[in-house]
């Protein structure tokens, strides 16, 4: 796997060559701090790409404008930022998270189910780990606003092995994410 | 006497507060700005969102709207809007 700034690492399942940039958020580490360093990370994730264009402005809603072919995604922590570009991809989404999510939050962003078989002590997966995975895939699946406005929890996860599944109006898209070791990070793609 | 909405944008502010550890960065957010263009989290959204519920006791329906998640201001309106 490869191995980036703060040990940031690709979650295993993800093709170990998938461009994947790293920015470290300067202080004071507030929104502007954070918001540069994922640009800092996307251009060099679309560097290691291929990609000649390294800019990526922001949509009216937000959402980051990739170049055409290099479908990208940025998450970030109040320290750190990364991104993660697939050429060719229909959509991709990633989630670094660093929070603790308590029994409640756990409650509120996965339904009964999902706690059930993904949770211990039926499934292997931590709650911010599944946190992540649906932040990760509501970026892959609705890239484009295709789907409409809908919160990402309502996204539903399932096991496919040794990754995840994230589903919603008869849409999908396949999810990986690292073990529970500093970071948790999700990548979701859509092919 | 239900709570006004200023009332209830106030109250959030603190939520807000609270959940950051005392943080005073969110005093100066303007009531209509994005809270994610505010710097908070996903993972703090949600946590204020279950805060919200505790203190205004109600449940946030599986179908809200995300318009209504967006701001301080669309937050506030919600529960006033719930209380009738």
């Amino acid at each position: 796997m490869k191995e980036t700034v703060a040990g940031l690492r690709l979650p295993a399942g993800v093709p170990p060559k998938t461009p994947l940039g790293c920015c470290r958020v300067p202080p004071p580490y507030g929104p502007a701090q954070q918001t540069a360093a994922g640009r800092c990370a996307a251009a060099a994730a679309l560097a290691s790409a291929g990609s000649g264009v390294r800019h990526v402005p922001r949509e009216a809603d937000g959402r980051p404008r990739f170049p055409p072919g290099f479908a990208g995604s940025i998450s970030h922590t109040e320290r750190l930022a990364a991104a993660v570009v697939v050429p060719g991809a229909a959509g991709v989404g990633i989630d670094i998270e660093d929070a603790d999510i308590s029994p409640r939050v756990a409650a509120f962003v996965l339904s009964e189910e999902e706690r059930q078989t993904l949770l211990p002590p039926a499934g292997e997966y931590t709650p911010r780990e599944l946190f992540a995975s649906k932040e990760a895939a509501f970026k892959a699946l609705n890239g484009s606003g295709a789907l409409g406005a809908f919160p990402f929890w309502r996204l539903r996860l399932a096991p496919c092995g040794e990754r995840l599944t994230a589903s919603y109006r008869g849409e999908s898209v396949a999810v990986w994410v690292s073990p529970p070791t500093g970071l948790s990070f999700a990548v979701a793609i859509r092919r | 006497m239900p709570e006004g909405i200023a009332a209830v944008r106030q109250r959030i502010r603190e939520l807000l507060a609270e959940l950051f550890g005392g943080n005073r960065r969110f005093e100066g957010v303007p009531d209509t700005m994005s809270l994610r263009e505010a710097g908070v989290s996903s993972t703090g959204l949600v946590s204020l969102l279950v805060a919200m519920e505790e203190t205004f006791g109600f449940e946030w329906e599986d179908d809200v709207e995300p318009e209504v998640l967006r701001s301080i201001d669309s937050l506030a309106g919600h529960v006033v809007a719930l209380r009738g």
